[in-house]
């Protein structure tokens, strides 16, 4: 299985096959599915970046989201400052990287339960700012993004260029992420998780390689964010809340925490099927969905905590 | 292996069954409100008010195809919006939609329905940017927002002239929950009583879902500010639960409390009990008791809908009368999306509002608002002339 | 004037720091016993205020307003409570005991959703009135006005910590709980059952956070499905502050806390709106300054 996930013909073709998608899903008339695939493409990026922290290190970040927030409202707020949309996006990740590494190395000598804790705080924290700063940010009333389409010679419609943006940030986020995990960075943040004891005492600067894992995945939740700014134009408060971080906790548990394919499946099932719940089933089932992510994280904990497509490592690790 | 099969046949032939429609000729009108989750029971009430306009028109058999009404569920949250309207704008029979419920998600879901186009109508979205938005430079397509309920400013001025003029009150403490829509009528009561000669004393903001608001009231209470009333820009859950807490701490007549129309509801009742009475609440448009064309209405609501919970709910008149808007411009021959933006437009139409025309951004020239005052004895709200 | 409107806000802040700590309480027991962060707790204490709301509404003649009532409804919410604790320990945490670090934490999350969405999905999604002792009105105090209801709540809140005291210090399971905490392997050599006893810890902690929950509805007549999310994170704060693990530290910490959200609200100007970030900032930084609390001991980790 592994040796099928990884080889490059497979890759190519799952490529291939998404570029396509979007021209196929209005060949048979079901426009909807380039907004799904749009939306399950974000938290694909959203979860690459968590896998950093979580999947890699295990770090436990309940406040992802509010680094999304940070990389939207940055972008909103240089595209109203007339800045050209790439530039927005620039700073976007820029911005969220910072605070991510000031929030780093105040946070990361604390222990896994206090961790997670106080990143949850810190994801209201930033949300309740960003909602009392009106100044700023217009507050609860949300602001306006200035359109862009820089895809237009490809097609008119807006979703079909944002998806392929959010496709080429997620094959981005794949590449860096194949790239880093074979590195001895990535060797090195293995052995943290494993024993981060064992892994000082060998001369591993753990400190350092924590703060890297766990600054560099707010760089995938920057972009994210911004792509999301300049898609929706319209950027609020209410759209960053606490249960988008557990979303995405529980798209890296469920898909295998440290494994770049689990949590694209990951993401695909627990970001895509509610919406296509939305088009074809009665509305009443989508309300079950945190029931379900719930659930799978208790489910998923107890019985498989491998997760459904574990590296291998990892199977090695935790599977029975 | 045979009946997984089998079942799995009959689940692909269904969806297909159900994707082809049938061979009636059908106009939708879609329903773009919150029906489940915290805002679920005023969605499922507007989408009840709907369903019901849309059933009187085809027992009238007033137009030659069957009407149906088609629930989108926005839980409220801008994402889902915005999914909702691009799953609305690839269905060629939906020709309008009434919603969105919410300023926060009608504001990213108009610009998906501009692309089709397809006329929206708004019910209760009640910013200003709602329809504003469509005189920006950077607004594509055509303008096809409309609303049939007046805009927060309206609300916040006349409460703040009221206050001021009816009312004698000169120093007033300013809260809101942090929302588009109280923060909106908040700022503009703000505006309008300081260009009267009032002044606010203090201004804080809540949170939604906030229980604990002794400290702020015994701020508010306290001697220095002077404060002789409070004007909340908010739900009545919170309104609710601040007449209460203010009740307990002794703060009552001439210390008054103004809220709007999202506050002037029966549940305002069951958070505040007695607490609630003598509290003024402004409403946007005449009081629906009042007007008799509107009788008709809340009866035969009453009538139709006898399950528990199925009360009627604040804004439902205003979804009724939406689609009822919608039923004139189909009687006009806009039987296409374009056409029925174009007819929308030249709407002058008398209901259970009054009348209600649209000025150029699409909101309502009716902009009437009645102060009401509440009543716990028997759980009304009284207007006040 | 003004000394009426402090004693008022010194009451305020008694009131809901009496409720923080209890809550508190809940996560300090459990911690102290396992080192671990109970995140199902704040959904403990939002069960413990339904289940009495389902008393007062099914059983009215046995729970009602009558003081006997209120008290029977107490006990059998704070039990109800006790019961679901124990319960997500058995089969949500111990089979993970030895696993990782993680493991129980991303259950105990899953868990809190769970319950959450349950209350959600088939009870209500709205706010629920609950009933309120029959006492209303004010009473005067030196002088002052204050809020009997007010006064009730904080009373009955001392009153449990009171006999939390009692249960820990002077009975033999409570002998048997502060032994495990200080040390659950030699315990387990001196002769405890520490499975029987961290079951009791759990029951012990779910019942206060349960009469958290109940003091809460009937501060407020009201309760929602997420009723715990919010009093639960800051009570934890509470804990924290205090010094996690430490029983004077939990109460301590809630008091402290339930002040300063007083003093964010009642004399900051515009102040209301930063009180959630207070209660967060504080968290961080105590964390970050002093992480083990106010009266907890440092202790350090053998390698």
């Amino acid at each position: 299985m592994n040796a099928f996930l990884r080889s490059r013909w497979t890759a190519w073709a799952v490529l291939a096959a998404a570029v396509a998608f979007p021209f196929l899903a209005h060949a048979v008339e079901f426009p909807y599915l380039v907004r799904v695939g749009g939306v399950v493409g974000l938290f694909m990026i959203l979860a690459l970046g968590l896998n950093f922290t979580l999947g890699y290190v295990g770090l436990f970040d309940l406040g992802f989201i509010a680094f999304y927030a940070i990389g939207a409202y940055t972008a909103a707020i240089a595209m109203r400052a007339h800045l050209p949309a790439p530039l927005a996006i620039m700073l976007a990740v820029a911005v969220s990287l910072a605070m991510r590494a000031l929030l780093g190395v105040t946070i990361l000598r604390l222990r896994g339960d206090y961790l997670a804790v106080v990143t949850m705080g810190f994801g209201e924290i930033a949300r309740l700012v960003i909602n009392n700063l009106d100044s700023l940010t217009n507050g609860p009333k949300g602001m306006q993004v200035r359109p862009w389409r820089p895809l237009s010679m490809v097609s008119a419609d807006p979703n079909i260029q944002y998806y392929l943006l959010i496709l080429a940030g997620v094959a981005a986020g794949v590449v860096a992420s194949r790239r880093i995990e074979d590195s001895r960075v990535g060797r090195a943040w293995v052995a943290i998780r494993e024993d981060e004891i064992a892994a000082r005492l060998s001369g591993i600067p753990v400190r350092e390689y924590k703060l890297l894992a766990f600054t560099l995945s707010a760089a995938f939740a920057g972009l994210a964010g911004a792509l999301f700014a300049l898609w929706e134009q319209f950027v609020t408060p209410e759209s960053f809340v606490f249960w988008e971080s557990i979303l995405v906790v529980s798209i890296v548990v469920l898909g295998g925490m440290g494994s770049i394919a689990g949590v694209l499946i990951g993401a695909l099932i627990l970001a895509g099927v509610p919406p296509l719940m939305q088009a074809t089933l009665s509305a009443e089932w989508i309300n079950y969905r945190y029931l379900f992510f719930g659930l799978i994280l208790v489910l998923v904990t107890l019985f498989r905590p491998q997760g459904l497509l574990p590296s291998a490592r990892r199977e090695s690790e935790l599977g029975s | 292996m045979n009946r997984r099969h089998n079942a799995f046949l009959l689940a692909a032939l269904s969806l297909l069954a159900a994707s082809c429609g049938p061979k009636e000729k059908v106009v939708k009108i879609a329903v773009a409100v919150p029906l489940t989750g915290d805002m679920g029971t005023e969605g499922q009430g507007l989408r009840r008010a709907v369903e019901m306009a849309v059933e009187e028109a085809n027992a009238a058999k007033r137009f030659p195809y069957k009407l149906v009404a088609s629930p989108f569920d926005d839980r409220a949250d801008p994402k889902e919006a915005v999914n909702v309207a691009n799953l609305i704008i690839s269905d060629p029979r939906i020709i309008a939609v009434v919603g969105h419920y919410n300023s926060g998600c009608a504001i990213p879901a108009a610009k998906v329905y501009a692309r089709a186009p397809v006329a929206m109508i708004s019910p209760a979205a009640t910013n200003p940017e709602v329809t504003a938005q469509q005189l920006s430079p950077d607004w594509i397509g055509p303008k096809m927002v409309f609303r049939v309920v007046p805009t927060d400013d309206v609300q916040g001025s006349y409460s703040a002239e009221f206050a001021f003029k009816k009312l004698g009150k000169r120093r007033m403490s300013l809260l809101h929950d942090k929302t588009p829509y109280g923060q909106g009528l908040a700022e503009q009561f703000k505006k309008v009583f300081i260009s009267l000669g009032g002044k606010i004393v203090t201004e804080d903001g809540v949170a939604v879902g906030d229980k604990d608001f002794k400290a702020l009231l015994t701020k508010i209470k306290g001697g220095s500010s002077r404060s002789e009333g409070i004007y909340f820009g908010g739900l009545y859950t919170e309104a609710g639960l601040l007449l209460k807490q203010m009740r307990e701490l002794g703060m009552k007549d001439p210390f008054i409390f103004i809220s709007g129309d999202g506050s002037k509801t029966s549940g305002l009742f069951d958070v505040a009990g007695d607490s609630a009475d003598g509290a003024y609440l402004s409403i946007v448009g005449v009081p629906v008791e009042d007007l008799p064309s509107a009788k008709t209405f809340i009866e035969s609501y009453k009538k139709r809908w006898t399950g528990s919970g199925e009360e009627l709910k604040p804004f439902d008149h205003f979804g009724y009368e939406a689609a009822r808007i919608i039923f004139v411009a189909l009687e006009q021959g806009a039987t296409d999306r374009e056409k029925m933006i174009e007819e929308l437009r030249r709407t002058d139409f008398t209901g259970v509002l009054g009348q209600t025309r649209f000025d150029e951004k699409g909101d309502t020239l009716n902009k009437i608002v009645t102060m009401t005052r509440a009543k716990a004895k028997d759980r009304s709200f009284v207007s006040m002339r | 004037m003004h000394f009426e409107q402090h004693f008022q806000q010194i009451v305020n802040g008694l009131t809901l720091g009496a409720i923080y700590s209890l809550i508190a309480l809940g996560y300090t027991l459990v911690y102290g016993i396992l080192a671990m962060i109970n995140f199902a707790h704040s959904e403990v204490l939002m069960l413990g205020s339904f289940v009495a709301l389902g008393l007062a509404t099914f059983a009215p003649a046995v729970f009602g307003a009558t003081p006997l009532g209120m008290v029977a409804m107490f006990a059998v919410s704070m039990a109800a409570a006790g019961l679901v604790n124990v319960a997500v320990e058995r089969f949500a945490y111990r089979p993970l005991r030895n696993i990782s670090r993680l493991a129980p934490l991303i259950s105990a999350i899953g868990v809190s959703i769970v319950l959450q969405n349950a209350v959600f999905l088939w009870i209500s999604t709205q706010a629920l009135s609950f009933p309120q002792p029959g006492v209303t009105g004010q009473v005067s105090l030196f002088g002052a006005s204050v809020s009997a209801l007010q006064l009730l709540i904080l009373g009955s809140a001392l009153g449990l910590m009171g006999l939390l005291h009692f249960f820990v210090e002077h009975t033999r399971m409570g002998k048997a709980m502060r032994a495990c905490a200080d040390d659950v392997t030699t315990a387990g050599l001196m002769g405890i059952d520490a499975d029987k006893v961290i079951a009791i810890t759990f029951f012990v902690g779910g019942a206060l956070g349960g009469a958290a929950g109940v003091l809460y509805g009937m501060n407020y007549g009201s309760i929602k499905y997420n009723l715990g999310f919010l009093p639960g994170t800051k009570a934890f704060t509470a804990a924290v502050l205090g010094g996690i693990g430490n029983i004077r530290g939990a109460v301590l910490g809630g008091f402290i806390l339930g002040f300063l959200e007083v003093l964010a609200s009642g004399y900051i100007p515009d102040g209301a709106q930063w009180r959630d970030v207070i209660a967060f900032t504080v968290l961080i930084l105590v964390l970050l300054v002093r992480p083990s609390g106010l009266l907890g001991e440092k202790i350090a980790e053998k390698v």
